[in-house]
């Protein structure tokens, strides 16, 4: 199937970075087709679990994305996710990983350009630091 | 009708986990009472060709508890597992990885080179360092393999039950031998405690308000702690919101807040995970600023989050490539 | 043990050439044959017209699959489209899931190849988390039509009439004595210089004679409990010592020996110890100042009660506490005017004849304190007048913001002046002006042909008065300096002193000023950030009377439009809940969740959500410590699936 090049994984909220990479669809605007959006209600709906499961099962760099402070359609979820990725950014050096491979951030829904520059950032940092290697131990060691 | 066979044995742990089992004092009678015990290395002596030599699956329960660190570990877990009907996995270390399993934090290579050569107190003028094969005048001598990763015991075989806790408490340990006696198992794969967070049983709840905020986050060590206050409250982790009932919240009750021994309740997948989830949703702060000075007092987050679940977690239980 | 494969059927959608052109639709089909969890229906050229609806529908009465991919554009476009048309053929909502290959594939990159192999990614994602949905069920709630408006201001009292007009029950719950707000307070309004009480008395009566319209007055609003649809409001309404049988005859003012400081004058004038706000007022009943009252303060004075042709006076009444119910909340509560007491260049307070804009227009109402004539403090008549724009606005120290409805207000005093005195002279000083309609522009012009005149000063926070023989001497920074004998202080508005505490009773945001914020700034800018609350008037920010009708008018025909008798409500479906059998109760849950959606109960020591009141944003899930709380259609089991089936290809 897909050839092996890196994968990031972003979390991005319905009302704000889903809709801003929809309409950088509509503007045909290219991006790395590495970036792959899994879309939840809002950004405040992101468990570290999901960011540590992402890279888990394979993901060289994982986002989440949600609307500007201020602006979330659910009041304050961003800022919920803000507060646990500060945790888990301190968190994941601990285990090896290069806390750049993680990346929270804001796109608006009129942000197509944005969201291109965001993404496009994200997978050059990925580029940069290379494949992340995580695999499951059960695999790799114990039959 | 003979007396139903059980087992002891332990892999990487402290000794606690036997400890525990003689902690059962006077109640231990009636289970001795009830049962052989055919097996059990740590308090009797007996040798792996006694248990090779028995058949497959005569052993009723084997109860194992340490995780498993190295091949001869890996070696008996099979072994056990071949010869009992149910094994049931005894303590944190067998259940999720337990303290051994921090070590997943480093690598094998790092950790021989503080074991063998940097320590202090370590003298090594030849720069020994163990091998798992070693001829010495003309023998063969073999030592087991030291794993790269610190497994759960479920890692490498089958686990019927989980008596959760460093160690488990008297209480518990009772309800699963009456329980295994008397034939009432829950469905296996089960952990026999409550599948609800410690907070449920925790006295201290009740002093929590609804709306918590934590920060600028503490040690036990920074403040007197208030034993009549929960311990969010008085900005100090306590990971009994992650962590699964059925201790009696022993440590709270010692005025030390709860460190997860008792691993994440069903509908979790990562201890760690869920803490940081639940801990950030609650910090003091709006900005990135503010939040990092909240979250200054943190030393060693992956300690404190997964100090017993680490060989269950997501990423403590994967390695690095090429480390 | 063998558990039977799952499969999702998969609708390609070729956009007509919009996602077949870049995506290639053969390969996507060679690989859904082979991926042993996907049936494939047929590619449609445009699966969301009539056409391709029906072929939609049929392929699913036809093949019943357990679940469905539909890949084609966005989810925010269609799903909604082909959740409904699965629900029509009997399918639950929950198993479709779109795969968004146009917007997300086909759209944003040259490379055909590469587009392929991601909507692969993005159709293996779906399907993987098609298997692990569960059903979704509407659910819709019966409602209260009944609404309480907070404040009895001219927003508040239009809300209350239109409202009662379409046979709802109203509760019109005012701080003071009687309704009127800030507009009665008035003498003329700009730039139409209508008479304020002419405007405002048949409003009142229509008021007073709408039987569906409950006045509470001398009350405030102390908890809310419910929801949208569904709320429960305590009011304490404190007591006046009058009773309601009370005209307003006002025999009782004549026999009261005590005079107070009005505040309806703005402290300007007095009024006695029995008092009305005016003649004429809605309710028209008297009350009582009971700090100043002989009767309560040494017992030694009954004279209203013996002159009271009604036996309306009632020294024993008590506050009351009073609970409605209702299913919106219109918020009126008006504003304060901006507070200048902290900005000393001004000497409001220090020098004599330096009056705020709303002291002045009181001054000059003919129901004021002096019932409308113009003087100085010695009792001469002025001879020039200076008004300040922006006073303590645009100024980290005061109002940091333009109120935008002031400078109308400031063009008015020189027409209020020139009404009784055509001949002082009227200069404003201002360093911005700011007219947002032709009406107010307009107006500006015909004040500055009329003779007042305007200098701009280079910076109005340079403004600095003094006392010059009798006169007060202004300087600013850009203007020589004037010597004027009275000065009005054009102040801005500020959110009135109750917004605060009301919000934290009815759970609801401010905006940064202070203002109550709008759930969306253009889309529901009547709407309060919670459901079923309104915010009116002066209570979302500095509005005109006109803009302060035109809010309180789209606000009840939306609660209108939303709460209608007979007619259940539909609720979010895709909310939280919390499983009792897991959750321990830890609480941790109720911090995060914006809406108050959570309580706890302690006897059982767990949590539990109102699946009314919450919207579903799923961050009490991701908070839930012991995995009890799931978000409908975006569960964990959903969302690790849908991991899994991007990275797994």
């Amino acid at each position: 199937m897909p050839e092996t090049t890196s994968t990031i994984i972003a979390f991005v909220c319905n009302w704000c970075s889903y809709a801003g990479a929809d309409q950088a669809g509509g503007l045909r605007l290219d991006y790395p087709v590495n970036i792959k959006l899994v879309r939840v209600m809002c950004s405040g709906r992101v468990d570290p679990q999901f960011v540590m499961d992402s890279f888990r099962k394979g993901a060289d760099g994982v986002m989440i994305l949600g609307c500007h402070p201020g602006d979330c359609h659910y009041r304050n979820g961003n800022i919920k996710a803000m507060k646990r990725s500060i945790l888990l950014e301190q968190m994941l050096p601990t285990f090896g990983i290069d806390p750049k491979r993680f990346r929270l951030d804001w796109v608006a829904a009129g942000e197509a350009e944005r969201f291109k520059e965001v993404v496009t950032e994200m997978s050059e940092t990925i580029k940069n630091i290379g494949p992340l290697h995580l695999k499951g131990f059960v695999e790799s060691e114990v039959a | 009708m003979a007396k139903p066979k059980i087992a002891f044995y332990w892999c990487a742990s402290c000794g606690g986990c036997e400890e525990a089992i003689v902690d059962l004092a006077e109640q231990i009678l009636p289970v001795v009472e009830a049962v052989d015990i055919v097996f059990w290395p740590c308090a009797m002596d007996f040798k792996t060709r006694d248990i090779e030599q028995m058949a497959n699956g005569s052993i009723a329960v084997a109860f194992i508890n340490g995780a498993v660190r190295t091949s001869e570990q890996e070696h008996m877990a099979k072994l056990m597992r071949q010869k009992s009907g149910l094994v049931v996995a005894f303590g944190s270390c067998a259940g999720l990885g337990g303290i051994p399993a921090l070590a997943n934090l480093t690598s094998r290579k790092k950790i021989f080179e503080a074991s063998y050569h940097d320590c202090p107190s370590v003298f090594n003028p030849d720069g020994v360092e163990p091998k798992t094969e070693v001829v010495v005048d003309g023998h063969k001598l073999t030592l087991p393999t030291f794993y790269e990763t610190v497994y759960k015991l479920d890692d490498v075989i089958t686990v019927d039950y989980y008596l959760p806790g460093c160690p488990p408490t008297t209480d518990i340990i009772v309800n699963a031998i009456n329980a295994i006696l008397e034939g009432k198992l829950p469905p296996k794969g089960a952990v026999l405690s409550p599948d609800k967070s410690l907070c449920s049983s925790c006295k201290l709840n009740d002093t929590k308000p609804d709306q918590v905020c934590i920060g600028p986050i503490k040690r036990i060590i920074d403040i007197i702690a208030d034993p009549e206050k929960c311990f969010l409250t008085q900005g100090l982790i306590c990971m009994g919101p992650a962590t699964r009932d059925g201790c009696g919240a022993l440590c709270i009750q010692g005025n030390m807040p709860c460190t997860g021994c008792f691993g994440p309740t069903d509908s979790c997948r990562d201890q760690g995970g869920k803490m940081i989830s639940s801990l950030g949703g609650i910090l003091e702060g709006e900005d990135r600023d503010s939040l990092q000075k909240a979250t200054k007092g943190l030393v060693d987050p992956s300690g404190t989050f997964y100090r017993y679940s680490m060989s269950a977690s997501l990423l403590g239980s994967a390695r690095k490539e090429g480390e | 043990m063998t558990v039977m494969q799952k499969k999702s059927l998969l609708f390609l959608c070729k956009c007509g050439a919009n996602i077949s052109n870049f995506v290639d639709l053969d390969r996507i089909a060679d690989w859904a044959s082979k991926a042993g969890h996907i049936d494939l229906a047929e590619s449609h050229n445009l699966l969301c017209s009539p056409d391709g609806k029906k072929f939609f529908q049929e392929t699913l009465k036809q093949k019943k699959p357990d679940t469905v991919v539909v890949a084609a554009c966005s989810p925010k476009m269609h799903e909604k489209t082909f959740q409904e048309l699965a629900e029509s053929v009997d399918v639950n909502m929950s198993y479709i899931q779109m795969a968004n290959i146009r917007e997300h594939c086909a759209w944003v990159t040259q490379d055909k190849n590469e587009a392929t192999i991601k909507s692969i990614e993005l159709i293996n994602a779906a399907a993987k988390r098609s298997f692990e949905a569960e059903p979704l069920k509407k659910m819709t709630m019966a409602v209260n039509t009944d609404m309480v408006v907070i404040g009895g201001g001219i927003a508040g009292i239009e809300a209350a009439l239109s409202a009662a007009k379409a046979d709802r029950k109203v509760y019109l719950v005012e701080k003071e004595i009687s309704l009127g707000g800030a507009v009665i307070k008035t003498e003329d309004i700009a730039p139409s210089m209508e008479c304020s009480p002419c405007l405002l008395a048949p409003r009142l009566s229509a008021v007073r004679n709408n039987p569906n319209i409950t006045v509470i007055t001398n009350a405030e609003v102390n908890e809310v409990k419910g929801f949208y649809g569904n709320f429960t409001v305590k009011i304490h309404k404190k007591a006046r010592y009058v009773e309601e049988s009370c005209i307003g005859c006002e025999s009782c003012f004549e026999v009261c020996p005590v005079d107070v400081k009005s505040a309806f004058h703005l402290n300007m004038g007095t009024e006695k110890a029995v008092y009305t706000l005016f003649p004429g007022s809605v309710p028209a009943a008297a009350a009582i100042h009971k700090e100043s009252c002989l009767h309560f303060v040494d017992n030694s004075c009954n004279a209203c009660m013996e002159a009271c042709p009604f036996g309306s006076i009632n020294f024993n009444q008590k506050d009351e506490d009073i609970e409605v119910t209702a299913g919106a909340i219109i918020i009126a509560t008006g504003f304060a005017a901006g507070d200048i007491a902290g900005i000393k260049n001004l000497k409001y307070g220090a020098i004599e004849n330096v009056y705020t804009t709303s002291e002045f227009e009181r001054m000059v109402c003919s129901n004021g304190p002096s019932k409308g004539e113009l003087k100085l403090k010695n009792g001469e008549k002025p001879e020039k007048i200076a008004v300040i724009h922006c006073a303590g606005s645009m100024r980290e120290d005061g109002l940091p913001y333009c109120s935008g409805i002031c400078c109308v207000e400031a063009a008015k005093v020189g027409m209020l002046v020139r009404k009784q005195l055509p001949d002082v002279q009227i200069v404003n000083i201002y360093q911005e002006l700011v007219f947002p309609n032709p009406r107010d522009f307009s107006f500006y012009k015909q004040q500055c042909e009329a003779g007042t005149h305007f200098l701009k000063s280079d910076n109005i926070s340079s403004v600095l008065l003094s006392e010059e023989k009798e006169r007060i001497r202004i300087t600013a920074l850009g203007i020589d300096p004037v010597e004027v004998d009275l000065v009005v202080l054009s102040t801005g508005l500020q959110p009135s002193e109750s917004a605060k505490k009301l919000a934290e009773i009815l759970n609801i945001d401010l905006e940064k000023d202070g203002f109550f914020k709008a759930d969306h700034a253009l889309l529901h800018a009547t709407g309060a950030s919670l459901d079923g609350i309104y915010i009116v008037g002066c209570a979302k920010g500095p509005v005109n009377v006109s803009d302060a009708v035109v809010t309180a008018h789209a606000a009840i025909g939306d609660a209108l439009s939303k709460l209608v008798p007979g007619r259940e409500i539909e609720l979010e479906i895709m909310t939280a809940c919390i499983d009792p059998d897991k959750c321990g109760g830890c609480k941790l849950c109720i911090t995060v969740c914006p809406y108050k959606a959570i309580s706890n109960n302690a006897d059982k020591h767990i949590s539990f959500v109102n699946e009314v009141i919450c919207r579903g944003c799923g961050t009490c899930v991701a908070q839930c410590p012991s995995g009890a709380a799931k978000a409908k259609h975006f569960t964990d089991n959903q969302i690790y699936a849908e991991i899994g089936g991007l990275i797994y290809a």
